[in-house]
């Protein structure tokens, strides 16, 4: 009984020329969203690798210069796209794409898409994930909310009642029925993006690739279901179409207009951050006057110097096998380093902290549970961002403390001379490699858990709603 | 007449019953507070930043007087000290943030080459930033058409739903005064909100008192009739109120969230933007090659670009500051087209976006707001070359210690020149949007207005 009521919904909705209608709008929109996606990330990862070339290039082909001079040339690291991000940009539209890194100074990710158009970004992206997150679920609203109120006005709940099937089979029915009806739209889509994505050359088609798309696709599963149970039990316990429609979308525009922005924009009022000229000034300070004060820079130096003549067993700088500037220059960008360091966790702390209000929102609103999810896999999340930009300043670090350890190997007198242009070609070139899954997956156990939480609280409250509903 | 009023009064009657109606309406007032509050905190925010800065360069000074207690050659000073360009935002920001979380609101410069330093983003939260600003001109843009929406997508379906049309019709009162009155009466409780909002925001943004009060009134009222407009298009269609929530929310959907979105793709490909990033290779490029270049051949291109200076002695030494910041600024010099090209096809796409907002009025009113608060893409490029002639002034101002081998003494830092902008109303593209709003909303009122006459209304 249960699986005619869900083949009779099924029909009936493919019959339905409004269904018919919007769902053509929204595949045609998934698929275009799609298309517009690869063609983006294409674009966009070309760029970036053939800058990235472009600088490693020049890099390697230095005449000859003096280390130092080489630290201050310095080289750009730009954040190649990931796989699925064609899908989901998350937030790779508001984050930089390329970093200059030097010595002494750690700069800022610049060059963002958003700081490249006018405000008509802030409307929203058209991507897969956008259509998925916020549009799907319209449509689903549309598609359910007459599921028990026009049994109901129309008489037919009786009949059916008189079958001898209980609420619950009716109900689950139903539910089976516009599941189905869902996944004929969305399937197609995800369909050609899995294509796209395994038979494009410039994906590298890993096993990570594979459950990174796995788990995306089982996310928006549950995201549905729940979407729809949720919708059916509204429908079930409102007195009119009219008011179950009304009140599916005032939930829709509370968890997907509302909620995001207020609860991202309280965060951010709850816990302050300070500019990048404040923390640079106090980094800057830090490393100078050392940390809380103690050991300042010139302390440092003076005895870096007094360690090394002693070492060496000599009394003039003149005397020593290593050039003290150069050894001088790579204690002082440790010490550098692991103040700026410090604060950039801090700032990250912050900025968790100002997330975390949206994540644990991810439990009132499901919205707020797919989205990092799905960001989250599609590795465009803030997360991945910081990866990166770790990634770029280990880099740096490590090419920076290469050359002063090349100048400090050149000797006593190195400022009047150069390296040979073939030194250069010996130092690694930035290359990122994204991090796995297994990664990311911890951070993304809240907005799991969630979804789960609401899909079986759903199924199960819900359910047991309905079947105390009235039936006439 | 009188029957307008008198129906006009029992609507008022009928929504003050409706309890949710009531609410809705009191839960947006709330929102619009709390966007008010959020804007002018925000706007607050920025301006601390921006209050420590001077502090920054203040300590920066001061570390450099203990650094060269006497005299000092102005090549270190230059070298060493930092200072910053920065952009006030107006009083009308707080109502309007606009891309100000995107922009970096100031820029910190050294004497060296420009275009390396023009583009430094600001902390950021990526994830707060893709969110959006919950500011007044979210909810006048966003939330204020579903208000309208919820007030009358069963304007007259409900009533011929429940069999009250009939009735009412056969009273001597045309269909034209019964949606005339039940419209007007929406129109006043919701302009009434908006317009309450609206000036709550001006006072406590404490906007200074011009023509933009009025713009930013007008854009308001304008705004609000034309989803009105839409409402009596989709009430002249006559369907059930199910079939018109679906319509106008559709009509939403389609205004303010499908077309920007699609706009946005199809501008970005329309109108591509050459790569920041090549400029600033390019010029890092330059710059480094001037270490390995003959110095005659840097002083003479300075030189050419710069002849007041020719007479100076020609340079023997391994490094002098002055051959440094030549070829720093020639460095510039080299990416001049690129740089201008950058900041030119941005405003290219601004302005094929300004073109093409007819389309939507929901884009039209953003950037028009945006316009007034001078929150724009145009007003953060118009700071980026008030920033870059500060650097011009900055150089001017140490060329002469430079070149003369004037020392450097601690009397100068206070002549050293300071910089200060503040953010400028768009006027022209506030009233040009204004202009294509009173037709977005001139064309709902004929449209709704040709089909009740094609079609009128019919009691059952």
């Amino acid at each position: 009984m249960m699986d005619s009521i869900a083949q009779k919904e099924f029909v009936s909705t493919l019959r339905d020329r409004r269904f018919a209608v919007l769902s053509v709008l929204v595949l045609a929109l998934l698929l275009a969203a799609t298309l517009v996606g690869r063609a983006s990330y294409r674009t966009l990862q070309q760029e970036r690798q053939l800058a990235q070339g472009t600088v490693n290039e020049q890099f390697r082909n230095q005449p000859a210069r003096h280390p130092h001079r080489v630290a201050h040339y310095g080289s750009f690291a730009f954040r190649p796209k990931s796989g699925l991000s064609l899908l989901d940009t998350g937030v790779d539209s508001f984050t930089g794409s390329a970093v200059y890194l030097e010595a002494h100074q750690q700069n800022s990710v610049n060059f963002s898409q958003a700081q490249q158009s006018g405000s008509l970004l802030r409307f929203g992206e058209m991507t897969v994930a956008f259509v998925l997150q916020l549009l799907v679920p319209l449509l689903i609203i549309f598609l359910c909310f007459g599921a028990f109120t026009q049994e109901r006005e129309t008489g037919t709940l009786k009949l059916l009642l008189s079958q001898g099937v209980t609420l619950r089979q009716v109900a689950w029915g139903k539910i089976w029925g516009y599941s189905q009806a869902v996944a004929l739209v969305v399937t197609p889509a995800l369909a050609l993006a899995a294509a796209l994505l395994f038979t494009g050359e410039e994906f590298s088609s890993g096993v990570d690739l594979v459950a990174r798309l796995t788990l995306f696709v089982l996310g928006y599963g549950v995201y549905f279901f729940l979407i729809v149970v949720g919708a059916v039990v509204v429908s079930a316990k409102q007195a009119s179409s009219r008011a179950a429609l009304v009140t599916l979308l005032g939930f829709w525009i509370l968890g997907c207009i509302i909620l995001p922005k207020a609860t991202a924009n309280l965060g951010a009022s709850l816990y302050p951050t300070t500019t990048k000229a404040q923390m640079d000034a106090e980094v800057h300070e830090e490393a100078q006057h050392g940390i809380n004060g103690h050991d300042p820079q010139d302390k440092r130096s003076a005895e870096l110097k007094a360690a090394l003549l002693k070492k060496y067993g000599v009394d003039t700088e003149e005397k020593l096998p290593v050039s003290l500037a150069g050894l001088q220059m790579a204690a002082g960008e440790e010490y550098s380093a692991k103040v700026y360091q410090q604060h950039f966790a801090a700032l990250n702390a912050t900025y968790e902290r100002q997330n975390r209000l949206s994540d644990w929102a991810g439990l009132l609103n499901p919205y707020q549970a797919i989205r990092p999810l799905s960001m989250g896999l599609a590795g465009s999340d803030f997360a991945h961002y910081v990866h990166f930009q770790q990634a770029a300043e280990t880099y740096r670090y490590n090419l920076v403390q290469r050359l002063n350890q090349l100048q400090a190997d050149m000797g006593y007198g190195d400022k009047e001379r150069r390296l040979d242009a073939s030194t250069w070609r010996q130092l690694p070139v930035f290359t990122y490699q994204a991090p796995p899954l297994r990664w990311v997956l911890p951070q993304l156990l809240l907005p799991i858990m969630a979804l789960l939480l609401w899909a079986g609280l759903l199924s199960w409250l819900g359910l047991r709603l309905i079947s105390k509903t009235p039936v006439a | 007449m009188r029957n307008f009023w008198i129906l006009f009064s029992y609507e008022g009657r009928h929504f003050r019953a409706a309890k949710g109606l009531v609410l809705l309406c009191c839960l947006l007032l709330a929102t619009g507070l709390y966007g008010i509050y959020y804007g002018t905190t925000e706007i607050e925010r920025q301006r601390q930043h921006l209050a420590t800065l001077p502090e920054l360069t203040r300590r920066n000074v001061e570390e450099l007087k203990v650094k060269f207690p006497g005299p000092a050659d102005a090549g270190d000073i230059g070298y060493y000290h930092t200072t910053f360009a920065v952009h006030h935002p107006d009083p009308w920001a707080a109502l309007s943030l606009g891309l100000r979380d995107v922009n970096p609101s100031y820029v910190k410069l050294r004497l060296l080459g420009l275009q390396n330093q023009l583009y430094a983003a600001d902390n950021t939260n990526p994830m707060k930033v893709l969110s959006g600003n919950f500011d007044l001109a979210f909810v006048l843009v966003y939330l204020f058409p579903l208000l309208i929406i919820a007030l009358s997508f069963n304007l007259l379906s409900s009533e011929r739903e429940e069999g009250i049309l009939v009735l009412l019709l056969a009273q001597p009162v045309g269909p034209a005064t019964v949606v005339g009155a039940k419209l007007a009466f929406r129109i006043s409780v919701v302009l009434g909100l908006a317009l309450a909002l609206s000036v709550v925001g001006m006072l406590w943004a404490q906007v200074p008192l011009d023509m933009r009060v009025v713009a930013w009134l007008v854009l308001t009222i304008l705004y609000c009739l034309f989803w009105f407009g839409v409402a009596l298009v989709v009430t002249a269609l006559q369907r059930t109120s199910a079939v018109n929530a679906v319509t106008l929310l559709g009509v939403w959907l389609v205004l303010v969230v499908l077309v920007p979105s699609l706009l946005n793709l199809g501008v970005a490909a329309a109108r591509p933007v050459p790569q920041g990033i090549e400029l600033t290779i390019k010029q890092r490029e330059e710059i480094h090659a001037g270490w390995d270049r003959p110095k005659a051949q840097t002083m003479n291109r300075f030189f050419a670009l710069y002849p007041q200076w020719r007479d100076t002695t020609s340079i023997r030494e391994r490094f002098v500051w002055r051959w440094y910041y030549a070829f720093q600024h020639l460095g510039d010099q080299a990416v001049a087209p690129q740089a201008a090209a950058y900041a030119h096809r941005l405003q290219q796409r601004y302005d094929l976006v300004e073109q093409l907002n007819l389309l939507s009025p929901a884009i039209n009113a953003q950037s028009s707001f945006n316009a007034l608060a001078g929150t724009d893409l145009p007003t953060h490029l118009q700071f980026q070359r008030s920033a870059a002639r500060f650097h011009d002034s900055l150089r001017a101002f140490y060329y002469p210690f430079l070149f003369r081998k004037v020392e450097f003494t601690h009397a100068d830092y206070a002549r050293e020149p300071t910089h200060t902008f503040t953010s400028q109303p768009e006027l022209g593209t506030a009233y040009g949007g204004l202009v294509k709003l009173l037709l977005s909303v001139a064309a709902m009122y004929a449209l709704g207005a040709g089909l009740l006459r094609l079609r009128p209304i019919s009691p059952r």
